[in-house]
């Protein structure tokens, strides 16, 4: 049987079910982009809501650390375009398998998309939400 | 199992939390110690959607007194899914008397497509820009008087104060703030795009750099600016009226004025926007 934790992070600050979570500021990154204590504060008042352990570090040591202190093989990761979480995620899958998961999407769209711009994708999402935009008056 | 990289739950109030917060990270309390009033959590994200008016956002939304949902905080944390939000809003309303919403919501989904293709390179111009103006004409860093909410220009200034204390902006404010950046001071995009990520609670590289650049041009066929005119009417007039500049307003001209003077190629690299260069 494997054993699983969860990685909360920035894109998608909630829990799946009641295996282990833990959320690691970033504390290179913070300092780097020197964020204000208002942002911390926001994210920390969210996390507060879950149930979650809340550190600061490193977070590729401090999760695997985690997983270690937890016996799990599989890390869940919410899908996520932030390069720099992705690059720690790929870090993670050298020791532990990641389980990469994503909540339901706004729109389902057939691929490619031509993100060009707005109006090309617009025309596609709307027709897919239900919103044809020649019914509109 | 607690290491001692552990950050504690338990807090009386909000006021021992960021007592808590200040010292774990003094950093950035160095920058701005103070949290925002928005409260984090999907709590007051559920009440916040609850309370949205969204059928007179179409109407109001560009107004700064207007009706906007203000659930950005919770959507780019996924606190509240942009999909959730869609179908509480057109299960309630109905999906077509929300239309202007979904379609910004749809923003969200879209700037979001567009940063998993691009990465990095969310910090470049996406296109050259179209202002006529070499892009090694503007300057790297944000002006010390914007940053500190001293232009003197009432609006600006209160947009800057409206950041750093709340950290949240109405739209519109933010799109006025970035030309004001951008095409007035001729700053580039990435200085006030990485400025605002300091500060906003729902930063978000991607709808923050994108936006940026789309009042830069480097993401639109033609650069976003307005006037006093514009500002006046979607602020009612709040800063207008007791600014010290309000004889001496740099927007207060009409378009083609402006433009002329903004994207003038005549204009050379280092001719910037000089406070005392005004219209009467």
């Amino acid at each position: 049987m494997s054993k699983v934790i969860q990685w909360i992070h920035d894109d998608l600050l909630r829990v799946t079910s009641d295996i282990p979570a833990i959320y690691v500021f970033d504390e290179e990154k913070l300092r780097s982009e020197s964020w204000s204590l208002k942002r911390i504060g926001f994210i920390y008042e969210c996390l507060l809501e879950l149930p979650v352990i809340i550190q600061k570090g490193d977070p590729v040591a401090e999760v695997a650390q985690f997983a270690h202190n937890h016996g799990a093989n599989t890390i869940r990761i919410a899908r996520t375009p932030d390069p720099r979480l992705q690059s720690q995620a790929h870090q993670l899958a050298r020791q532990f398998t990641i389980d990469l998961w994503a909540p339901e999407p706004f729109v389902n769209l057939s691929n490619p998309v031509d993100l060009r711009r707005f109006s090309r994708y617009w025309q596609k999402a709307s027709r897919a939400l239900g919103l044809d935009t020649r019914d509109r008056t | 199992m607690a290491a001692s990289n552990q950050l504690r739950r338990d807090f009386q109030d909000r006021d021992e939390m960021r007592q808590h917060l200040m010292e774990q990270f003094p950093d950035a309390a160095e920058v701005d110690s103070r949290l925002s009033p928005i409260p984090g959590g999907r709590g007051a994200a559920e009440s916040r959607l609850n309370q949205f008016r969204a059928l007179q956002y179409a109407g109001s939304r560009n107004f700064l007194d207007g009706e906007v949902s203000g659930l950005s905080p919770y959507t780019r944390y996924s606190v509240l899914t942009i999909a959730e939000v869609q179908e509480f809003v057109a299960g309630k309303f109905g999906l077509y008397r929300v239309y202007k919403f979904v379609q910004e919501l749809a923003w969200r989904d879209y700037w979001q497509r567009l940063y998993f293709q691009l990465g990095e390179g969310i910090w470049q111009d996406r296109e050259k820009n179209k202002t006529g103006i070499d892009a090694s004409c503007y300057s790297a860093a944000m002006p010390d008087d914007i940053v500190h909410g001293q232009t003197g220009l009432a609006c600006m200034d209160a947009f800057t104060n409206g950041l750093t204390a709340n950290g949240y902006l109405h739209n519109h404010a933010r799109m006025w703030f970035a030309a004001y950046v951008i095409h007035w001071r001729r700053v580039r995009w990435q200085a006030g795009a990485r400025w605002f990520l300091q500060h906003l609670v729902d930063g978000d590289p991607a709808s923050n750099n994108l936006s940026w650049q789309w009042v830069a041009s480097t993401f639109s066929s033609k650069p976003y600016f307005f006037n006093r005119e514009n500002l006046e009417r979607y602020t009612n007039g709040k800063y207008c009226e007791q600014c010290p500049r309000r004889n001496a307003c740099p927007f207060n001209a009409g378009y083609e004025t402006l433009a002329a003077e903004l994207f003038s190629p005549a204009r050379s690299c280092g001719s910037k926007y000089e406070p005392s260069h005004t219209h009467e």
